[in-house]
């Protein structure tokens, strides 16, 4: 078992595919990698289990520290102090920072964070950095997750007495695709290959299914359909979800989510103590360094206490005669952070309206994340779900929970007394289509469509004796291409040379159990039963780093020649 | 009365000697005895329709087709029965999609040619004016030349169906007797129809048309039996013989229970509800990756 710490494996993604299919398949591990914290557990025969560092903690501290030759993360490391995470040679909040390109609105909020965050801000990946020997060392969230994971995966590895190889991770419902193969790459780095990701809110849900399908069975229950609204709040993103549960089947009924959580709640409220705190810390030296984390423990202390009481008083020296002393009470907290407050309750209202579900309707609704101890919070969503609280899940531990049920469901793992007679029923987060119609979206899937799911859809020439076609992919759900995430694009050629309008195009959007979304397009002449042209296949994202180029690189290029229309008849389904 | 509901499954259903010769050469001998029972509830339960696919009764409540799916879905999701339940678990999701929104079901309803019990819910057929009198008006539409005589004379009783060209009877008796006389006198070509009531709603259901089976984008129209009455006198026939069917299996068919031929009936209804044309190209192909 004795594996070497830190073998970052390889930088190629087909590392997690290569895999022997032994009859028994493992049990899938479950990891919750949070902005802020982490976790781990497994099914461990008869119940979910968290596993343990040597230090005894569930929630580890997700960072990864280049103070030393070998980098070390936070499951292994301790801090002497807080502040030691913040002197720029601790690299966090990777999660927020994965697959984002620097022009990115939170890469620039990530801009006060100890470390190096720069940017360019022409759509390539920002420059990341810590203070290593009062020196920039370059480094990639990619990496810096790998590092982490490594670490993660050797004490899972020596607890359980087994390798370790495939995982369930939970994700913000907000992420692109690009988003999750920045992370499985991270996991094939790390030597992991990656069974299921789940939007976080829905690993709660899929826990929430098993504790109603516990209390059918306990309580001879009446086991009927029960909706659930699920929040979700932690240190960088806050998800929502609404879950129609019966008989151990948790059927997502839509997802809504956003960039946003206790990372920006701490900058605003760190603002409000230091209104010149950006032009105060623009310059990174060893010194603005340490003022900021200053600054930083002692907001991040004083938002704590406000959990649990009215007002705090903060006071932080940072010498030269310099120093914040004020008292903060609640309300103030509440003002500052209003607007993100309010985007909490408009994605629940929107969630909900998207579920197609009444406030009354609505059996449980559930808080969890590190923001759920916020007493604005928990008013915000009793008032909006007119209910109280769901108690029966610890909010530090229900995602990383469902999770693991979901890598022993998803193992085959089955259960004597029933605890595994659960699935969940996935939702697509957001939609996904091609660009077509000129500079628009012309969506496929749309959101919240439950998977796996293949739709398909006719496009047409625009161009008399048009030969090519270029499919561009894209996913969200704003109108105009731009906004949206480019995930690939290919060439459709050897479309016969006719008149415009005359070829359909077919393109059709498969996404499976896994998650892995595959797009198809095919041509056919009118009347004709076989393609035209070679149907193509293509494994969804193709794009890499600089994707944010791409797109207007293509536009450059070819302009309209290769462009797509819709075909107004509507497309069978 | 007659069912409505029921009409249209003899006229849509595939000959049943093919799902019988299907069964013979698939199953071994000691199921066959079942799968000829199960082809003969095929015949009344309809089509491979999603209804049959979710498992379902064609009158099932909401509550009814979520469970069935939640019950399905625990077999052949991805999670449970691996990479072979994806093919299953779309089309069970397309048949749930469509089957729980109302608006969703009533239009493939019509599409397979279910009209709704009761007036009002379908919308076709005409209503009454009054009370129901032994003898009613229909109009052979086959035969309908569109020329607007009837809807002129007694516009509360006719009305033009603009999309087909032709005219219907809106409201039995919606005129008074002169004006309904004058218009079935004016019709060029006497297709306006005396019907005994009781046969009415059997005419009223077949001068319907259907969509045409089609393949593909390719091939579907609409059409209806050229001669109605006709039609009308064997479909009463076949009607009799499925009630006296219905009577004679309803013991032997286990709600609870998946019988060995449903779960075969609904592994042809898989097969028969593939997706459209490209879909179909496409399955191939993974089929043909796959076995290398």
């Amino acid at each position: 078992m004795a594996e070497p710490a830190y073998t970052v494996a390889s930088d190629s993604e087909t590392t997690g595919e290569e895999k022997s299919s032994s009859p028994f398949p493992e049990i899938a591990i479950g990891i919750d990698i949070g902005t802020s914290q982490c976790s781990v557990a497994v099914w461990n025969g008869s119940q979910v289990e968290l596993l343990r560092n040597t230090r005894n903690q569930k929630l580890m501290r997700s960072y990864v520290t280049f103070k030393d030759e070998i980098p070390a993360g936070g499951v292994s490391n301790q801090l002497a102090h807080e502040y030691e995470m913040l002197s720029g040679a601790a690299i966090f909040n990777m999660k927020r920072l994965i697959g984002r390109v620097d022009t990115d609105p939170v890469i620039h909020t990530s801009k006060s964070l100890p470390f190096l965050v720069q940017t360019l801000n022409i759509g390539v990946r920002p420059f990341i950095a810590a203070l290593v020997k009062n020196m920039w060392r370059s480094t990639t969230p990619e990496e810096v997750l790998a590092i982490f994971l490594v670490e993660l995966r050797a004490m899972a590895e020596v607890q359980l007495k087994r390798p370790v190889r495939t995982v369930v991770l939970t994700i913000p419902v907000s992420f692109s695709r690009f988003q999750i193969t920045r992370i499985e790459r991270a996991c094939a780095m790390a030597g992991l290959q990656v069974l299921r990701l789940m939007p976080e809110p829905t690993a709660v849900a899929l826990l929430y299914a098993q504790q109603q399908q516990q209390n059918v069975h306990d309580n001879m229950g009446s086991g009927t359909e029960k909706i659930a609204l699920i929040f979700n709040m932690g240190a960088g993103f806050c998800d929502t979800a609404v879950t129609a549960t019966a008989g151990g089947v948790s059927h997502i009924k839509a997802l809504a989510g956003s960039v946003l959580g206790g990372e920006d709640i701490l900058l605003n409220t760190m603002r409000h103590l230091l209104p010149d705190m950006d032009s105060h810390f623009s310059i990174r030296g060893i010194d603005e360094i340490r003022k900021m984390g200053l600054l930083r423990v002692a907001t991040q202390d004083a938002i704590h206490k406000l959990s649990s009481q009215s007002n705090v008083q903060i006071n932080v020296d940072f010498g030269n005669g310099r120093k914040i002393s004020k008292v903060l009470d609640r309300g103030e907290f509440e003002e500052v952070n209003r607007g993100i407050f309010e985007k909490c309750e408009s994605l629940i209202k929107q969630c909900l309206h998207d579920a197609k579900v009444e406030v009354d309707d609505i059996n449980d609704v559930i808080l969890v994340g590190g923001c759920s101890n916020i007493p604005k919070l928990r008013n915000i969503i009793t008032s909006v779900c007119k209910k109280e609280l769901y108690d029966g899940i610890n909010p530090l531990e229900a995602a990383v929970r469902g999770a693991a049920l979901e890598g022993a469901v998803a193992s085959g793992v089955n259960d004597p007394f029933g605890s595994l007679d659960l699935l969940t029923i996935q939702a697509t987060p957001h939609s996904i289509g091609v660009r077509a119609d000129g500079n628009n979206l012309i969506p496929i899937i749309h959101q919240n469509t439950t998977m796996p799911i293949r739709r398909d859809l006719i496009f047409t020439t625009v161009h008399d004796n048009q030969t090519e076609a270029l499919i561009v992919v894209y996913e969200g759900d704003e109108k105009e291409v731009e906004k949206n995430h480019l995930l690939g694009y290919f060439k459709i050629t050897g479309i016969p040379p006719v008149a415009r309008g005359v070829p359909e195009i077919n393109v059709c959007l498969d996404i499976d159990a896994a998650n892995v979304l595959r797009a198809f397009a095919g041509v056919v002449m009118p009347g004709g039963q076989n393609p035209a042209a070679p149907v193509m296949e293509v494994r969804m994202p193709t794009v890499d780093d600089g994707h944010g180029w791409c797109a207007e690189a293509l536009n450059r290029t070819y302009g309209s020649t290769l462009d797509l229309v819709t075909v107004q008849k509507k497309a069978a389904h | 009365m007659l069912a409505p509901s029921s009409f249209h499954h003899q006229i849509s259903t595939p000959n049943p000697l093919q799902i019988n010769q299907h069964c013979n050469f698939r199953k071994p001998i000691w199921r066959r005895q079942k799968s000829v029972v199960r082809c003969s509830q095929n015949k009344l339960g309809g089509t491979k329709n999603y209804y049959e696919l979710l498992g379902v009764s064609i009158d099932a409540s909401p509550q009814e087709i979520k469970n069935a799916y939640r019950k399905l879905q625990k077999k052949y999701h991805p999670d449970i029965a691996g990479e072979e339940g994806h093919e299953r678990t779309l089309t069970l999701n397309e048949a749930y999609k469509v089957l729980i929104r109302d608006e969703l079901r009533k239009e493939y309803d019509a599409s397979i040619g279910r009209i709704g019990a009761g007036v009002g819910r379908g919308g076709f057929g005409s209503i009454w004016k009054g009370p129901l009198r032994p003898q009613a008006l229909f109009v052979d539409e086959n035969s309908c030349i569109g020329c607007r005589e009837c809807v002129h004379h007694a516009s509360n009783t006719f009305m033009m169906n603009e999309a087909f060209g032709t005219a219907r009877v809106k409201v039995q008796y919606g005129d008074d007797d002169g004006k309904i006389e004058t218009s079935v006198d004016s019709c060029p070509v006497n297709c306006i129809h005396w019907v005994n009531t009781e046969e009415l709603p059997v005419l009223e259901y077949l001068i319907q048309p259907r969509p045409k089976p089609g393949y593909g984008i390719y091939g579907q129209g609409w059409e209806r039996p050229a001669d109605v009455f006709m039609a009308a006198q064997s479909f009463s026939k076949q009607l009799k013989q499925q009630e006296e069917n219905q009577q004679k299996y309803a013991q032997s068919s286990n709600e609870e229970e998946e019988t060995p031929a449903q779960a075969q009936a609904r592994e042809s209804a898989y097969r028969e509800l593939k997706m459209e044309n490209f879909a179909r190209i496409w399955s191939w192909i993974k089929k043909s990756n796959t076995g290398q």
